[in-house]
């Protein structure tokens, strides 16, 4: 009963698109309802962009003009030992958060997923997920009243007699070169180590039980499901999320910025807040607008290098780009 | 699969000596996250000037609290609101802009549509840095008044990304009916489109009051007038200063009163949270959906 499926030729038959005066007149609604978001986004994006000649100024708030200087900003950033020493910062700090945020990550995830109980695994989250809702300034303010002479982890340490009566009331451990660093990873872990598992438990819910079932009447024990099943199974998660996070790495600034002190600047100082503190508050003398977007325009060149070079990465891996 | 818990039968022993350590290991865990906030919770309502490891407080007081909501005729009462006020505002305004900025950029059809993607997605990689926006900000007058804050962290591209991809979920046909039906674009957008977004409405609001309610930076940079600044700030300030000193008629010492500053700025966010944790997931699931 069935007609055969006619088969033809449909090339000859063109749809043509109405003129683009046409177009644009029956979206007439469309750009007026935009015309918001475009300003927005024209005050605050693209005015700015104007801005970035002031770095071939000299450019300070003192009632005189901005004084065009060439490329004197530049060459005293490429001679300027505070903006390389920053720099390094940047690039060690971020890089080792960045590292130990996937590993740890990864592991809390992969141990979440073997707990049975699904209201233990939900209570466990949730108490995980909460301090990534906390600001930076509340995180810090724990920290320092954890940390500060006579707190939580001095007293800790001195009742273990790992320090003794004098370091008990006077370190500081956030002042201290020597910790500073680890105190910083260690809070960046607490803040963000169960939002990190949210994207990786997702992942996980999604490999096929099969798997598990053929390689369990195969013999293979937990151990080397894990490594077998598992972890192949989320290592393409956990690479798209790394390269995604390491376009970010030059973003660095009020995780450190509420951390830092001027004991500590040697090791913590980043771009971000050697940024702020050359054009917005510096200790001595005026703001140098000039020089402080100069030092801007170079980190957000090496950001933007870096965003094409994990998008290249990222088309390689899994087919497109980063968005 | 679930597996019995037993260590005496050879088939379940490996498991459940797994399953002890990882248990003991999780608990560990989860007493290192809630070891701090509890440390804050108790120090707030301890008066002593020891600042010991008790989780409880030696000597019981609330004029931490007192203290904090009468200090400078009530300054930080006053932080509160703005903090409330800029809250409200701009989660209101920066759903505003990315629903209609998303439901622009999935109208395909419409001319000049991927110019604008282009035009959201080259702010993503490319930023002018804070003192051209400094610049910008003094420049049209908005230097010390809270739309300085407002109006940037309103405007977030990586918000309307996700909204975006919501929105690409619902079915066209729906709108094309609507359209048939004689809907404005405009009329489609509140009446079809909003309703049917109430999840991500939700999620990605949350996301903007969370990261108005915490702005600390903008604050600092964009305002000098402190009877403007928000509770985070107020605390910063407070944290920081050891030099102050409280009246003798509070029974309370500085680090009474700064534990309780924390609590009081997160208190907030406590009490909402287990009704919303639900809405963050599906807005960080949205988001990997796409991936």
């Amino acid at each position: 009963m069935s007609q055969p499926v006619q088969k033809g030729n449909y090339d000859h038959i063109i749809v043509k698109k109405p003129p683009i005066g046409d177009r644009i007149k029956r979206y007439g609604w469309f750009y007026l309802m935009f015309a918001p978001v475009v300003i927005v986004l024209f005050i605050f994006y693209y005015a700015p962009m104007y801005g970035i000649s002031f770095a071939f100024y000299n450019y300070k708030p003192n009632g005189k003009e901005p004084e065009f200087v060439g490329l004197a900003n530049f060459q005293k950033l490429f001679t300027d030992p505070t903006f390389w020493s920053s720099f390094k910062n940047t690039l060690i700090i971020s890089t080792v958060n960045l590292i130990l945020a996937t590993v740890t990550s990864v592991v809390v995830a992969l141990l979440l997923n073997e707990v049975q109980k699904a209201i233990v695994k939900k209570v466990m989250n949730t108490v995980l997920y909460l301090p990534h809702f906390l600001s930076w300034v509340v995180v810090a303010s724990i920290f320092m009243l954890l940390l500060q002479p006579n707190g939580l982890l001095s007293n800790i340490l001195y009742s273990l007699h790992v320090i003794d009566a004098d370091a008990l009331a006077q370190t500081d451990w956030l002042t201290q070169k020597k910790w500073w660093r680890f105190f910083f990873y260690v809070i960046n872990r607490w803040k963000e180590i169960g939002w990190g598992t949210v994207i990786y438990i997702a992942a996980l819910s999604g490999i096929s039980l099969d798997y598990y079932e053929a390689a369990e009447i195969d013999g293979a024990n937990r151990w080397q499901q894990t490594l077998n099943i598992t972890l192949p199974s989320i290592s393409n998660t956990i690479l798209v999320v790394f390269i995604l996070n390491l376009a970010r790495v030059m973003n660095i600034f009020e995780s450190v910025f509420v951390l830092y002190n001027s004991a500590v600047y040697s090791v913590a100082d980043v771009i971000g807040t050697y940024t702020y503190r050359v054009g917005l508050k510096p200790t001595v003398g005026l703001p140098n607008y000039g020089y402080s977007t100069t030092i801007g325009i170079f980190k957000s060149i090496v950001s933007l290098i870096l965003v094409m070079v994990t998008d290249e990465i990222s088309k390689r891996v899994r087919g497109y780009g980063l968005v | 699969m679930v597996y019995k818990f037993s260590l005496t039968d050879p088939r379940y022993r490996g498991r459940s000596i797994f399953a002890i350590f990882n248990y003991a290991f999780l608990i560990l865990l989860m007493a290192c996250m809630l070891l701090p906030v509890i440390k804050v919770l108790a120090d707030s309502f301890n008066a002593d000037t020891i600042y010991g490891f008790n989780l409880i407080p030696t000597t019981p007081t609330l004029d931490g609290y007192a203290y904090v909501l009468a200090r400078g005729g009530s300054e930080y009462l006053r932080a509160f609101g703005i903090s409330v006020l800029t809250t409200i505002m701009g989660t209101f305004l920066g759903l505003l802009l990315s629903t209609i900025g998303a439901y622009i950029l999935i109208q395909r059809e419409m001319p000049g549509n991927k110019f604008f993607g282009y035009m959201f997605l080259f702010t993503m990689m490319f930023n002018a840095g804070t003192i051209p926006l400094f610049l910008v900000i003094k420049a049209i007058g908005l230097y010390n008044s809270l739309w300085a804050v407002i109006f940037p962290l309103s405007m977030n591209v990586y918000n309307l990304v996700l909204m975006r991809s919501f929105f690409e979920q619902l079915p066209s046909a729906l709108f094309e009916a609507a359209e048939i039906d004689g809907c404005t674009p405009i009329g489609t957008f509140f009446r079809i489109v909003l309703p049917l977004s109430k999840a991500a409405l939700a999620s990605i609001g949350l996301f903007f009051a969370v990261a108005m309610w915490s702005e600390y930076v903008h604050y600092v940079i964009y305002i000098s007038d402190t009877s403007k600044y928000n509770f985070q700030v107020k605390l910063r300030t407070l944290v920081i200063d050891d030099t102050f000193t409280l009246d003798s008629n509070f029974n309370a010492s500085l680090n009474t009163v700064k534990n309780a500053a924390i609590i009081i700025c997160i208190l907030p966010f406590i009490f909402i949270y287990p009704f919303c944790q639900k809405y963050f997931m599906t807005g960080v699931t949205m988001g990997a959906v796409k991936e």
